[in-house]
């Protein structure tokens, strides 16, 4: 998303799924729809079906995606960056660029080029194990087929340069002239049920909502929205410092716990943590994850079911499970991939003791003294609460409405305000009257609509923007330019405004600076005064190949942390170690090195299945689910089982470098022989918990609440490496050494 | 009950001879579109209440993890001269008047013919033991019950769901992710067919044709 943000500047898919039916190329990178987005293959294969569009799918693994791929490109994990900068030097070299585009959109072209031309092919094929004739097969059929689209997942973010691979796929559909257009686009799936919905409201720790940053100018925004003294707001932290400082993230929380204190970027270290619907074997190095949940003081687990968390940890008290219910159970609107926000109906009243999140939430908020503050904003009180809340499971439905109306009323600038719950609920009854292919309504009340109002939707007249960055129609009705997040010149004095002619129709016909307080402005005057003279209210700016204000402004290769290739790790290193990042050291360089694989020869790669979802606490409590896929297993293939004497179906032990710890991480798990992975590669599917090293937790789940299917996680092996933005965790590359059970 | 209190949908245009006739259900399972996700198997078991080791539709694939990796989701295919209804010793097996072939469990005598007659394995049974005692045979309803009461809690019991009756389709075609799974009146089927193969161009995805006329176009 941070890569995104910093090209585009939103961090979010461009397009949305159903387009991809208009698109003649379709380019799936580090990504498996056909088992993680199963709904969304309806439309690939539609656009294969109707348009011929060429499907490229590039994976070290073959997947069920692959098998219906026109051409399936065998990459090396962790070398995205070489291979897109291949197709790219290919592709200038035959002047297959679209020079309009790139002229009138884009900045910093020039210094790019330059460091496209250090990735000739023949460079690239070393990197990443692709011959040069794929790369130019690739190449010209993305060429020769526009509009086409670049879709990726966590195979492009999972890496310790994953912000740099995103970029990198940016940069191949700006080059192509893919970009604000139908069938176009950088199509990132997100894998969650409301993740991009979670991102939105502020769920990552270096912003508020609507990514307006945790500095003063943000605070005093949201102060405003939830009707709070900023004052009192400042009170709760230590001090204005720590108010305004990035917190730890998903990925390393549990350093926080671990590290001594003095080494970290607070004062003391975490005592208490709460889990709410995450589960603790999708995390990187769950080892170390072990560790720090023996050694906190206090662990609450929010879910309706019992996790990983609650009996991976060797200890007897302090973990408190509290009964959530499920999304069937509570009225709530979540906004997809798309960008789409859809209301949902509550279906049966919360069942046995489970009560809803914002029962949770209120009933904590009363106990810590602020239940007020947090029901309250500039539009008054949440309603339906009841004056005690001690016990109760659920609120009315009016409660949901309010919550969703106060982020209408201050995330304005990604433009939720036009996402009102009147409009969600009148979509969800005219449901039927929307196209499948442009998700534009046509008639009744709902007229002209996009499905799930997307965002940004800037008032409640607005019908919202399926596709960003598309100027060939008005800003009222969806279109806009790159975002001017940047100002209009950058600092080498280069413009950063959109070209002369290149701009939403009905407005001024050129590039101009985002309107002025369009994100503060609570009254709305701002944004509605930018729509009325068919201005976008965020400006129309340039995409960017030159993010100069983030590490690696151009983006360049990286070798992954554990690296199969010494000669590559002189040539491409990884990062400078950085003392604190997200108040935690980030090493990189000094964890990096040559000899791992002499002891580890084989990548490690991991990844999802269709059967479960994340920690799969739920859908390894379905009997269904478990019978079609009852147990963890790792993928080889055949030469690499048979070279190590094991057959299909025999025991191993998968065991990775002791980069952290004193001795090597392990996992016993079942051999399944397949070709879908080269014989360099092995793969593990990350669902599974309840067995640590070889030994069973069963025992350690209150009674009756064993899933249906226990197994190693694969995390538990996987290793040190985070992203050198975000710090997303690098699961897709490590090394690893199979020894027979 | 008899069989011809069966609640069965009929056709909504008049037939040739100016009556209304019955529909032909049929399942159609578009190869080029399957993607093994398993959606058909879990809706069908949680809808009829499946025990385990009773697949009443299963997803195959051939060539996994290479080039040619092909899924198919085979439930019963409700076969017009269906084989399992010749053999069958006891008439436990016969065709409705929509064409769906319904199985009176409370007839079967589990003699395992239908087994050995069925093209796709469909017929499932519960145990298996060195003497040949099988149990009573179990295999897709489409999802239409049984010859008893519709709705009735024996119905449940014995067949599972009558979605038929209620007017909607198979579970497990209504949930297809990529619409692979296609199941209706034939007529309806066959436009759907129809139309993607047109869309598809030479072949039109039929299996066996690039090993016939030679791939490309």
């Amino acid at each position: 998303m941070a890569g995104l943000a910093n090209v585009f500047g939103y961090g979010a898919m461009t397009n949305h799924q159903n387009d991809i039916r208009n698109s003649r190329s379709i380019m799936i990178i580090g990504m498996n729809p056909a088992e993680n987005h199963p709904i969304s293959m309806q439309h690939i294969l539609t656009a294969k079906e109707t348009n011929r569009a060429v499907i490229i799918s590039v994976d070290p693994r073959f997947t069920k995606t692959s098998a219906f791929a026109n051409k399936y490109v065998r990459i090396r994990s962790g070398t995205d960056v070489a291979f897109v900068y291949g197709l790219i030097n290919i592709i200038l070299a035959k002047g297959w660029e679209d020079k309009q585009f790139v002229q009138d959109r884009t900045y910093g072209f020039e210094e790019f080029k330059g460091e496209i031309a250090k990735y000739d092919p023949k460079t690239v094929s070393d990197i990443t194990g692709v011959p040069v004739a794929e790369l130019e097969w690739v190449a010209k059929a993305m060429a020769d087929n526009r509009p086409g689209t670049v879709i990726w997942a966590m195979g492009g973010t999972q890496h310790s340069h994953g912000t740099g691979i995103v970029r990198t796929f940016c940069h191949l559909q700006m080059v192509l002239g893919n970009m604000g257009k139908p069938g176009g686009g950088t199509d990132v799936f997100r894998g969650h049920d409301s993740i991009q919905g979670v991102t939105d409201i502020g769920g990552g720790p270096e912003t508020l909502p609507g990514y307006y940053g945790i500095g003063e100018t943000a605070w005093k925004h949201w102060a405003k929205v939830w009707d709070v003294p900023y004052e009192w707001l400042l009170s709760r932290f230590k001090n204005k410092t720590m108010m305004e400082k990035p917190g730890f993230t998903v990925a390393r929380w549990y350093e926080g716990v671990l590290l001594d204190s003095k080494q970290l970027g607070q004062d003391v270290n975490i005592k208490a943590v709460m889990f709410w619907g995450h589960s603790t074997n999708s995390m990187q190095q769950m080892d170390r994850v072990k560790k720090a949940l023996e050694k906190v003081e206090l662990i609450v687990d929010v879910d309706p079911y019992v996790t990983n968390t609650a009996v991976l940890p060797d200890r007897k008290d302090g973990i408190y499970l509290l009964p959530a219910a499920s999304n069937y159970e509570q009225w709530n609107s979540s906004v997809n991939t798309n960008r789409d926000n859809q209301y949902r109906q509550r279906v049966v009243a919360p069942v046995w003791e489970a009560r809803t999140d914002i029962a949770i939430m209120v009933d904590l908020a009363e106990r810590f003294g602020f239940r007020k503050q947090f029901t309250h904003n500039m539009k008054g009180g949440w309603r339906g609460i009841p004056k005690d809340v001690k016990g109760v499971k659920e609120f009315s439905q009016q409660t949901m409405d309010d919550v969703l109306r106060e982020i209408n009323a201050g995330a304005l600038s990604i433009g939720y305000a036009g996402a009102t719950p009147e409009r969600l609920k009148r979509q969800q009854e005219w449901a039927h009257v929307f196209d499948i292919k442009t998700k534009k309504a046509v008639g009744g009340p709902v007229d002209g609509e996009s499905w799930g109002l997307p965002w940004p939707c800037w008032t409640d007249k607005h019908p919202g923007t399926p596709i960003l960055y598309r100027n060939d129609i008005p800003a009222s009705e969806g279109g806009c330019g790159f975002r001017a997040s940047w100002g209009p010149k950058a600092p080498d004095g280069r413009n950063l405004m959109a070209a002369e002619g290149s701009a939403p129709p009905g407005g001024p016909n050129a590039g101009y600076p985002a309107q002025k307080d369009y994100a503060t402005d609570l009254t709305l005057g701002a944004i509605k005064q930018a729509l009325a003279e068919g201005r976008s209210p965020y400006g129309n700016g340039r995409a960017r190949f030159n993010s100069w204000n983030i590490p690696d402004p151009l983006p360049i290769h990286r070798e992954p942390i554990h690296s199969p290739r010494p000669d590559l790790i002189v040539k491409w290193p990884t990062y400078d170690d950085v003392k604190e990042h997200y108040r935690v050291p980030q090493p990189y360089k000094s964890m990096q090195k040559a000899d791992w694989v002499k002891k580890y020869p084989m990548i490690l790669t991991t990844g999802r299945v269709v059967e479960f979802e994340g920690g799969a606490a739920g859908e390894r409590n379905s009997p269904w689910l478990v019978e079609l896929n009852p147990e963890m297993y790792v993928e080889m293939h055949p030469k690499v089982a048979h070279d190590h004497g094991l057959r299909h179906g025999d025991m191993c032990w998968i065991e990775t470098p002791e980069d952290m710890d004193a001795k090597p991480s392990r996992i016993q798990v079942k051999v399944k022989v397949t070709k879908r992975v080269g014989p360099d590669t092995v793969f593990l599917p990350i669902h599974w918990g309840g067995v640590f090293e070889g030994k069973s937790l069963a025992h350690k789940f209150p009674d009756g609440t064993v899933p249906y299917a226990i197994g190693e996680s694969a995390n538990t092996v996987t290793t040190y490496g985070y992203d050198r933005l975000t710090q997303m965790q690098e699961t897709k590359t490590t090394l690893c050494r199979i020894v027979k059970a | 009950m008899s069989q011809a209190q069966v609640t069965i949908p009929y056709r909504q245009a008049d037939g040739p001879q100016g009556k209304k006739e019955p529909a032909r259900m049929k399942f159609y399972i578009d190869v080029k579109r399957c993607i093994e996700c398993g959606g058909c198997e879990v809706a069908c078991k949680n809808e009829n209440n499946v025990p385990p080791g009773i697949a009443r539709i299963r997803v195959v694939t051939i060539n996994e993890g290479e080039p040619g990796e092909t899924n198919v989701a085979i439930p019963c295919m409700h076969c017009s001269k269906a084989p399992c209804v010749a053999v069958c010793p006891v008439d436990a097996l016969f065709h409705r008047p929509d064409g769906i072939v319904a199985l009176n469990k409370e007839t079967c005598i589990g003699c395992g013919y239908c087994l050995y007659a069925c093209p796709f394995g469909a017929p499932q049974f519960p145990k298996g033991s060195p003497f040949g005692s099988r149990g009573v045979m179990d295999k897709c309803t489409y999802c239409a019950g049984g010859p008893e009461v519709a709705f009735s809690e024996r119905e449940r019991r014995l067949y599972g769901s009558n979605r038929i009756a209620e007017g909607k389709l198979p579970a497990c075609a209504s949930v297809c992710a990529t619409k692979a799974l296609i199941a209706g009146d034939a007529e309806e089927v066959a436009n759907v067919v129809r139309q993607r193969v047109a869309a598809r161009g030479a072949g039109g995805g039929a299996w066996g044709w690039d090993a016939a006329y030679g791939k490309g176009f």
